[in-house]
Parts: C-alpha cells; sequence; structure tokens
C-alpha cells in the first residue's frame, strides 16, 4: 500500500542524495519535529526520512533578516509581507521505501525524485517502519548526523504511537546495547534519552 | 511424567579437560541456577550429561563495568548483550540421541558443537543415567531441585570399600541407615556394624522407635543386636542377640596400641609391653600383668631390666580396661563363632555399646573381633578356592570414627587399613563413617570405591575426601555448597557424580519398614488412616466457597 494526499503536505524536495533529501516548504506555522518521520512520494515509491535538521531562513533579496525586537503578533502585523519570504528547509535521512510490496526497512535502490511533495507519516507507517528497528542501524552507519539525539527523539516518537508500549522501547534499548556494543557511552547517552519517557 | 526439557543456555566455549561454558539465556533467572545441577547439552547425535560447576558475571565491555548502567531500564537493556551470565559445566557422560535398549551411558570423549543448546536435565535422563529404583538398586535420594529417584548401584556398592564422610549434622548417620538398611533388605552383603552411638541397631530415641526407628525396629529378625552392655536400659523392651565379652587373652598388643591415646600411654610403654609378653606369653601377660601389685613390681623390674616408674604408669594406664565389665578373664561363648553363625543364617549384626560408648571400649572391640574374623575369612576364602567352592558370605563392615584405625600412623599395620587396601579379595569390604577424613591415610582414601560426601566445613577434609579422584576442581565447589542433607555421591557404585538431596527417612521407613519388625504395624496403622482421609476427602486440597 501506498499512501498520498495533498491536503497536509509539509515540504517539497529540493535536492536528493542516496541517503538523504532536503526539502523546502513556506508559509508553515509549525517546523517539522526533529526526529519526526516523513513520507516522499515519488512516483509509485513511497520514500521514507527521519527529519534531522530544520533550518528557517528570509529569502527577501533586497534585504538582510535582522533582529527587530518585536513579538510574533506585532512583528506580522508590521510587516505582513514577512511570511512569504520566509523559508523553511528540513534535511531527513532515508530509512526506507515502500514499492506497494509493505516498507522496507532499508535504502531504496534510488532516491525520490526533485520537486516530489512530503508529507508527515502516518501513524500506521510509523508502526511499519519502526516495527524491527533496523532504522536505527540506518541513522547510525550515516556520516555527520546527530545520531544520539536523532534515535532518541525517533524512538520516543515510534513510543508514543504505540501509546506507550514499553516492550517496544525494552527492545529499541536492546538493539541500541546490541549495535553499540562497542561503544558503551554512546548507547547508555542514547538509553538515557530514551528511558526518560516512561 | 517428563516435562519439555527447559533450555537454559548455549554452549559457546570450552573443552574436554577444562570443561565447557554456556551463555545463560536471557530469560533464566541466574539466581535459579545453581552449583551441582545435573545439564544435558543436546549435540546433534549425542546427549552430553554435564554437572553445573560454576556461574559468572560477564561483559562484553570494558567500559559498562567502569560506568555501570543505574536505573533498571538500563540494566535490563544492556542485559544479555553489554552483561551476560557464563555457566561452566562438566561433561560426565555420553549417550546416543536415541538410545537403543543397549546403549548405556558411557564416559564423554568428545564435546557437542557451538551453540548447542544447554537444558536442565529431565526425569527421563536421570533415569537413564541412574537406573530404575529396584532392590539392588534402592533410591537414596533424588538431584538437587529435582524430584527424581538416584539409585545406588548396590551390586557394585559390595564390591568396594565405601566410605559416608560429613561433619556433624550433615545427615550421614541418617544415611548411612538408609544405605545399610537396602543392604539388608537386598541381601546382597552381610553386614558386621559396629555402632558406636547406638544409631543403627536399637534406637532409643522414643518408647517404641515410631519417630526415628532404627534398624532392628524396621527390619526385626533380620538383625541381631550384639552389646557390650546387656544391662542398658536400652533393652527393657528387645532383648539382645548376644552379650559380648571378650578375653583378656585376645587382646593383642597391637590393639592396645591403637588405643594409646585412650589409655594415655607412649613408645616406652608399647616397648614394656613387649618384654612382658616375651616373658610370660602373648596370651597371659595383660591378664597376669593387671591382676598384680604394685609391690611385685619390684621383681618384675628386676627380672625384665624395665624401669619401675615406667612399669607403674604403664599398669596405671592399662588398668584403665578394668573399667570394663566386658573384657574379662574368661568368656561364657566366643563372639567370634557367635557372628559366624549368625553370618550363617544371614543375619546381620549390629554391635553396640549402651553405656559403654568410650572410644577406648569401641576401638578395642571392634579391632579385636574384626581381625579375628578377618583372620578366619582369609583362611576361609583361601580354603575355599583351592577347594573350588564359594567363599564365606560377603561382608560390610561399618565403622565409625574410622580416622581412629585408619590414620597414617597406623593404617599400614591395622586389621582396617588391609581390609581397605586388599579390596574385597576375601570377601570383606569396609563402610567407613567419618567427620574428618582428613585423619585417614591417603593410601586408604584413594582405595575407597564409593564415596558419599555431605557437608565438610574444613579445607582439609574436603582435599582428604578428594584424593585420587578425577575432576577435583569441580567437585570441590560442590562440596563446597552442600547443605545439610545434601550429599555428594562419586565413585564405583555410581555412573557419574552427583549431588542428591538425601531421601527423607520417613519415607525410607515407610518403604523398608512395612510387615517386617515391631514398627511395621504401627506404620500400617498410620497408613491406613492416611489411606482412610484420602478416599473421603480426596486427595486434593479441600476448597470451600
Ligand atoms: N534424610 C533425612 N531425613 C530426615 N531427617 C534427617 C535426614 N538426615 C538428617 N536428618 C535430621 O538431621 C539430624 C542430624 O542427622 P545425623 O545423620 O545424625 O547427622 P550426623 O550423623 O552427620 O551428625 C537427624 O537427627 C535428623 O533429625
Ligand atoms: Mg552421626
Amino acid at each position: 500500500m501506498t499512501y498520498s494526499g495533498t491536503t497536509d503536505r509539509i515540504g517539497e524536495i529540493i535536492e536528493v542524495y542516496t541517503t538523504r533529501f532536503l526539502a523546502q516548504s513556506s508559509g508553515l506555522e509549525d517546523l517539522p519535529h526533529f526526529g519526526s518521520f516523513v513520507r516522499a512520494d515519488s512516483q509509485d515509491t513511497n520514500i521514507y526520512g527521519l527529519v534531522y535538521n530544520v533550518h528557517e531562513v528570509n529569502t527577501d533579496p533586497n534585504r538582510r533578516p535582522m533582529a527587530l525586537g518585536l513579538e510574533r503578533e506585532e512583528l506580522l502585523r508590521q510587516h505582513p509581507y514577512l511570511p512569504e519570504f520566509l523559508k523553511i528547509e528540513f534535511d531527513a535521512a532515508v530509512i526506507g521505501f515502500s514499492d506497494g510490496a509493505g516498507i522496507r526497512a532499508y535504502l531504496p535502490p534510488f532516491p525520490p525524485r526533485i520537486h516530489s511533495f512530503v508529507y508527515p507519516c502516518e501513524s500506521q507507517e510509523i508502526l511499519d517502519l519502526t516495527e524491527d528497528l533496523d532504522f536505527i542501524r540506518s541513522i547510525n552507519a550515516l556520516p555527520g548526523l546527530p545520531v544520539e539525539e536523532l534515535v532518541a527523539a525517533s524512538i520516543r516518537l515510534a513510543y508514543a504511537e504505540r501509546g506507550g508500549d514499553r516492550a517496544f522501547l525494552v527492545r529499541a534499548g536492546q538493539t541500541i546495547a546490541q549495535l553499540l556494543k562497542d561503544e558503551y557511552e554512546k548507547a547508555r547517552s542514547i538509553i538515557r534519552r530514551i528511558s526518560d519517557v516512561g | 511424567m517428563s516435562g519439555k526439557a527447559q533450555e537454559i543456555g548455549k554452549l559457546i566455549a570450552g573443552s574436554l579437560l577444562s570443561g565447557l561454558e554456556a551463555k545463560l539465556a536471557e530469560n533464566v533467572n541466574v539466581e535459579g541456577v545453581s552449583v551441582g545441577r545435573l545439564v544435558v547439552v543436546d549435540g546433534v547425535q549425542n546427549k552430553f550429561f554435564c554437572l553445573l560447576k560454576d556461574v559468572s558475571l560477564e561483559a562484553t565491555n570494558e567500559d559498562i563495568l567502569l560506568n555501570p548502567p543505574s536505573d533498571d531500564f538500563a540494566k535490563l537493556v544492556h542485559a544479555g548483550i553489554n552483561t551476560f551470565y557464563k555457566v561452566s559445566i562438566q561433561p560426565m557422560l555420553i549417550t546416543a540421541q536415541n538410545p537403543t535398549e543397549e546403549d548405556r551411558p558411557r564416559p564423554s570423549t568428545t564435546v557437542p558443537p557451538h551453540f548447542s543448546p544447554v537444558c536442565e536435565a529431565t526425569e527421563d535422563d536421570v533415569a537413564l543415567i541412574f537406573g530404575k529404583p529396584g532392590i539392588t538398586n534402592p533410591e537414596i535420594g533424588s538431584p538437587i531441585f529435582m524430584e527424581v529417584p538416584v539409585c545406588l548401584n548396590l551390586e557394585r556398592f559390595c564390591k568396594r570399600s565405601n566410605a559416608i564422610f560429613g561433619k556433624s549434622g550433615s545427615g550421614k548417620s541418617v544415611l548411612a541407615r538408609m544405605v545399610l538398611g537396602y543392604l539388608v533388605k537386598s541381601d546382597m552383603a552381610i553386614n558386621l556394624i559396629f555402632d558406636m552411638h547406638g544409631e543403627y541397631g536399637w534406637s532409643a530415641t522414643s518408647e517404641a522407635g515410631i519417630d526415628d526407628p532404627s534398624l532392628k525396629q524396621l527390619l526385626g529378625g533380620k538383625i541381631a543386636i550384639f552389646t557390650v552392655d546387656p544391662k542398658s536400659p536400652l533393652y527393657h523392651r528387645i532383648r539382645p542377640d548376644f552379650d559380648v565379652q571378650i578375653p583378656y587373652s585376645q587382646i593383642e598388643i597391637a590393639d592396645l596400641e591403637l588405643a594409646a591415646g585412650e589409655l594415655g600411654f607412649t613408645q616406652a610403654g608399647i616397648e614394656t609391653m613387649y618384654r612382658l609378653s616375651d616373658k610370660w606369653g602373648e596370651d597371659k601377660w595383660l591378664a597376669k600383668f593387671l591382676t598384680m601389685d604394685t609391690d611385685e613390681f619390684a621383681g618384675v623390674v628386676e627380672d625384665l631390666k624395665v624401669n619401675d616408674q615406667a612399669l607403674g604408669k604403664l599398669h596405671r594406664c592399662l588398668s584403665r580396661l578394668k573399667r570394663l565389665p566386658f573384657i574379662r578373664n574368661s568368656v561364657a561363648d566366643d563372639t567370634v563363632t557367635r557372628i559366624m553363625d549368625f553370618i550363617q543364617d544371614g543375619k546381620h549384626i549390629v554391635f553396640q555399646f549402651g553405656r559403654y560408648n568410650s572410644m577406648l571400649a569401641y576401638i578395642l572391640v571392634a579391632n579385636i573381633l574384626t581381625r579375628r574374623l578377618h583372620k578366619l575369612y582369609v583362611d576361609k576364602t583361601d580354603s575355599a578356592r583351592a577347594d573350588g567352592i564359594e567363599g564365606p558370605k560377603p561382608l560390610v563392615v561399618t565403622i565409625e570414627e574410622a580416622h581412629k584405625f585408619l590414620d597414617p600412623q597406623v593404617a599400614k599395620q591395622t586389621t582396617f587399613g588391609i581390609i581397605a587396601r586388599e579390596m574385597r579379595k576375601y570377601n570383606m569390604v569396609l563402610l567407613l563413617i567419618d567427620q574428618r577424613p582428613s585423619g585417614i591415610d591417603d593410601e586408604i582414601l584413594s582405595q575407597v570405591g564409593t564415596r558419599i560426601v555431605g557437608d565438610l566445613g574444613d579445607e582439609r577434609d574436603i582435599n582428604a575426601v578428594l584424593t585420587g579422584l578425577p575432576s577435583q576442581s569441580t567437585l570441590k565447589v560442590l562440596i563446597n555448597n552442600l547443605e545439610p542433607r545434601q550429599f555428594l555421591l562419586t565413585g564405583f557404585a555410581l555412573p557419574m557424580p552427583v549431588v542428591i538431596d538425601a531421601k527423607d527417612y520417613g519415607r525410607f521407613c515407610h518403604e523398608v519398614g512395612i510387615g517386617v519388625g515391631a514398627i511395621g504395624d504401627e506404620i500400617e496403622r498410620r497408613k491406613a488412616r492416611d489411606d482412610l482421609n484420602e478416599q473421603v476427602y480426596g486427595n486434593d486440597e479441600i476448597v470451600f466457597d
């Protein structure tokens, strides 16, 4: 099953790599959450990512953004065109895909195409993606990511999605301990971050 | 009847010589895993029967030890990954996975492959190793943590001298009584029991011995009571079968030497005794010396060229014999002749000491009688062999405080030392009962066929009972962990070492006692009452709702 929808889309891809993509959105009230699960609909394949970096810029070519010292409401009143120039960009690490035959928690043969739209994952997708916890392995293998924070954030999300299933949390902790058995300090810091929830 | 084997881990390392190691499965509570358990490793073609000998805490990474997980969640997720438990097991026996009738477990000559499952032994496994209970293979307990019989092969047991060791309170007298009871029942050998503390013949603990019946109460006519103290209040309900009296003429200097500590003489005293014996005759000197008055000593001193003070001292020492009324100048009947009569009738003899249960009386009686009996047995066996006929009935002689008879100083010459070393050549073996095995000569210890070892506090005693055994380090751990009424059984009569909870004595009494002896009726009566209760109320707990 592939998911699609237009209503709640949160961005459009503007750069792709095998292991990650960069999406841009505008006019959003809320920023996508760090560690949240997203889906890029690209041709017949859904490609899943984990948001690991969120970045907001002012794209007004005429004006350099500067501190204005105004509360948000007052700011919008005095500068009504500001939202048009504000762009949100976020990076997502590719953690899996689905091609109609179910969700696979490993890298797809190709990345999503540029200009594909990005949506937040449905609850069921999050459950499926996090079922065997292999995504932790994928994330750990990517260079340059804030792995400890990212793993912890995504596991907390998946845990909440499961209505606080403690057995899941234990399994996740064990997967981390196993994966990082030679990096005890790293495992310990992630485990401390996920044990917070319950 | 047997449950499915519960897997406790997987094999990860080891060798046949030093033992195998398994990683404990995560779902097994380490605190429930204890040393001495029987475990089975399921190889591809074979099953390996092993003893659990150690449990250890392991970590895959030093860091976790330096910086241990602090909360329960962290402990839980690291368990089995960064931290795990290792159990060490010693392979003992091996059998085919699907044994045929003829397949008997045999000593293990190889090891199972990596990651073979390690399981708790099942009832079937234990039955395969130790056999099913029977009259010549009686149940004497169960492996610790299991409710399955461990049986003692009496046929093999009677072929060697054996020992029961354990400190006071370890339960060795009760176990010995059970082993002896089964031996009597099976008629595999005639028993001669030197019962120093009155625990094996007729017990005095309660009026009819109902609560703690001894062998006479249980086995009645098969047991003959020989006593040196027929007037003991112990015997107001039964008549002992024979009053033991020992004439001075039968006491040899070697017998007295064995009791040197109790009598209080030294080497000089022994030399003096030999002089007296040379002069007055082996069988006459003692009686003559003891009837002498001190004023007659001068003549002896003159005659034998002995020191007069030494002679006086020896006289005082030996005079202690006069306090033992069963030692006399002349006796009504010869004990050894009677013993042979009873043995001929297939009766088992318990020697009791009543109020004369001093070490002195015990040593003298046991040593003198056994020495004479042994001589007789040697003669009879030799002549039977010459004539090609069956020798005298095999005899098991039970002695307590065995170290008194077998300490390294004397074991070379004493009758008991000789019997222990000649290993059934003359149809006579020993059952040693002792709380201080370190006092027994090493050579004798290594000849002991089957060792039944209870709790022993002292390191030297533990080392002593291990003398000459394979896998000593494993067995040592097992002995160190014994509780009262638990025993390590190892040796000739057992296919592999095993730690047991001794059978409950009450159960033993039910089993052997019914229908014979004074106790039989009472047990029947109580059993009938229990059966009636069971019929009326059923076996289950009664629930009111
Ligand atoms: N197998 C057993 N069944 C029932 N009671 C036992 C058993 N073994 C020992 N006991 C109890 O423990 C006490 C001490 O045992 P005992 O055999 O006299 O120890 P030991 O001879 O080693 O000093 C006994 O009096 C008895 O009450
Ligand atoms: Mg005792």
